[in-house]
């Protein structure tokens, strides 16, 4: 396992070359050799950073629109004839906008990148005519997909304000385009972004489709949510417990290969699955477990499992907390091997002023976990108040007494 | 068509020559004076023929309120000449009002349309 460690330490030793600040705007570059370039602004522009609800996701969609050098079509067209792909990505924490290229094309896309940020017009035609049916269509996919819509709930309900701002729009948003172009200035405002270079193959992709699911029909989801209210506001990096990856790398029911049974105290069903959530943000964390199926009694039965699974967590074994943390530690390594990963560890970290550009110190802190620490982190998990969320056919869904929470 | 939704117009011309602008100034205010369509409450936009997709599209992005304002206009107009005589002189649109609102949205469109024209013929050729 140590072993195992190191390496795991050393690939994200490399993976991180340089991050400078320049007169305000920070910068981080990667070299890792690929034939294809991507170029990342990240700006401090999640949805717990808006204003307005709705805004941040309008933003999203409004990104490489109408500038002062070309129009929409422009940008696509001419892209196109590089053979690039530009996208935007939204979390609760960031707005990333992309450039993916080849090796050679730098100066375009980085012009690109530059008059998106500096001079688009958020003109109203555009609003109406490109973005508004794009928020649509993203907001009748989420109302389609009960897992995201599920942990879009949870974070309401754990939160409420800041965090709990959905990344989501809603179907009739009140936000129009003065408001867009508000947010955008306080967004892009010196300071509040950075650029992070990277050169793999991994697309970007938005954190939430990590817990989408293949099956639909009815659903109920219990994530747990653990609320952690930040005792200093201004200082960001306040990382969550490692405790908390642990528990989720503990009750994951994923095996490590395929068509094994876990080792994990929740055991999925013929059509029901479980899985684990650890959504880890800059000062909070929301771990839970979210049951899916097709019928509300599969569900029920799964979500009773689950709970006393939850609950009897405490009693853990030592060899199992080994095996939960090495496992924690190994997504956690691997999660910053992809284009997306080291982007969105990189950047968080570089925005928030840290000279340290590698996962080292997180991967370290998991090996601090011990027995006495994680039965207690659990334990408090367990005491606070939970939040519950049960979508699909609520008439036979339990509420959350009837599980045992 | 030949000319796109705004015809063909020489005012660029007259408004970049100093003598010419200053010539023709009061013979247009005089005409536009006369065109009657500021007797019946209507701003010169209005007149525009409407029956284009470039100008349809331009109408779209009105605001709610300038397509009512507009809206209304025409239906007071219609009315008016309905009774085949012009509205009472504290409707007739003041100079100063008759303000181009559509035009830019126009000329917005029909920019749009011709870049996609370009973009849609372009020749790439390999450096």
């Amino acid at each position: 396992m140590l072993a195992s460690t190191r390496a795991s330490v050393r690939l994200a030793r490399r993976s991180f070359a340089t991050a400078v600040d320049l007169a305000g705007i920070k910068l981080a570059a990667i070299d890792s050799n690929q034939p294809t370039v991507a170029l990342t602004v990240l700006a401090k522009a999640g949805s717990r950073y808006q204003q307005k609800p709705g805004v941040a996701h309008a933003l999203k969609n409004f990104a490489f629109k109408s500038t002062a050098d070309r129009s929409a079509l422009g940008t696509v067209r001419e892209s196109e004839l590089y053979g690039g792909v530009l996208s935007s990505t939204l979390t609760r924490e960031h707005l990333a906008l992309t450039a993916e290229f080849l090796r050679g094309d730098e100066e375009f896309f980085v012009k690109v990148l530059a008059s998106v940020i500096a001079s688009s017009k958020y003109y109203r035609h555009d609003y109406e005519e490109l973005v508004l049916p794009a928020i649509q269509s993203e907001v009748n996919d989420l109302h389609r997909d009960p897992a995201t819509l599920a942990v879009e709930l949870a974070h309401a309900l754990a939160f409420r304000n800041g965090l709990g701002a959905s990344l989501f729009a809603t179907a009739h948003t009140p936000v129009t385009a003065t408001d867009v172009e508000q947010f955008a200035a306080s967004a892009f405002a010196k300071g509040n972004f950075a650029h992070a270079f990277a050169s793999s193959e991994t697309r970007l992709r938005p954190e939430y489709r990590a817990h989408r699911v293949l099956r639909r029909g009815r659903t109920a989801s219990s994530p747990t949510a653990a609320r952690r209210p930040s005792s200093s506001a201004s200082a960001l990096l306040v990382c969550p417990p490692p405790e908390l990856a642990a528990l989720a790398a503990h009750l994951d029911p994923n095996p490590s290969v395929k068509w094994a049974k876990s080792a994990s105290p929740i055991l999925a069903g013929e059509n029901i699955s479980a899985q684990a959530v650890y959504l880890p943000y800059s000062d909070a964390a929301l771990v839970g477990l979210l049951i899916q199926g097709p019928t509300a009694a599969g569900v029920r039965e799964a979500g009773k499992a689950a709970v006393a699974a939850l609950k009897g967590t405490s009693g853990v074994k030592a060899e199992e907390l080994k095996s939960a943390v090495a496992k924690a530690k190994f997504r956690m390594a691997a999660s910053a091997d992809g284009r997306a990963g080291i982007i969105d560890v990189l950047g968080s970290k570089v925005l928030a002023g840290s000279s340290e550009t590698s996962l080292d110190a997180s991967i370290a802190s998991l090996d601090k976990v011990t027995s006495t620490g994680f039965t207690k982190a659990v334990a408090d998990l367990v005491k606070s108040k939970p939040t519950y969320v049960a979508i699909g056919d609520t008439q036979a869904l339990p509420f959350a007494d009837e599980l045992g929470l | 068509m030949l000319y796109g939704p705004l015809g063909v117009s020489l005012a660029p011309y007259i408004r970049s020559s100093p003598t010419l602008s200053k010539l023709f100034t009061p013979v247009a205010k005089w005409y536009a004076g006369g065109s009657l369509y500021r007797q019946y409450g209507l701003l010169y936009d209005d007149l525009l023929i409407e029956e284009r997709p470039e100008v349809q599209k331009a109408l779209s992005r009105l605001t709610p309120r300038e397509a009512y304002d507009r809206a209304f206009r025409i239906k007071r107009a219609s009315q008016a000449d309905v009774l085949h005589a012009p509205l009472p002189r504290d409707q007739w649109t003041k100079p100063e009002e008759d303000i181009r609102y559509l035009l830019p949205h126009v000329e917005a469109v029909e920019k749009e349309t011709l870049e996609r024209a370009k973009w849609d013929t372009l020749e790439v050729k390999r450096k």
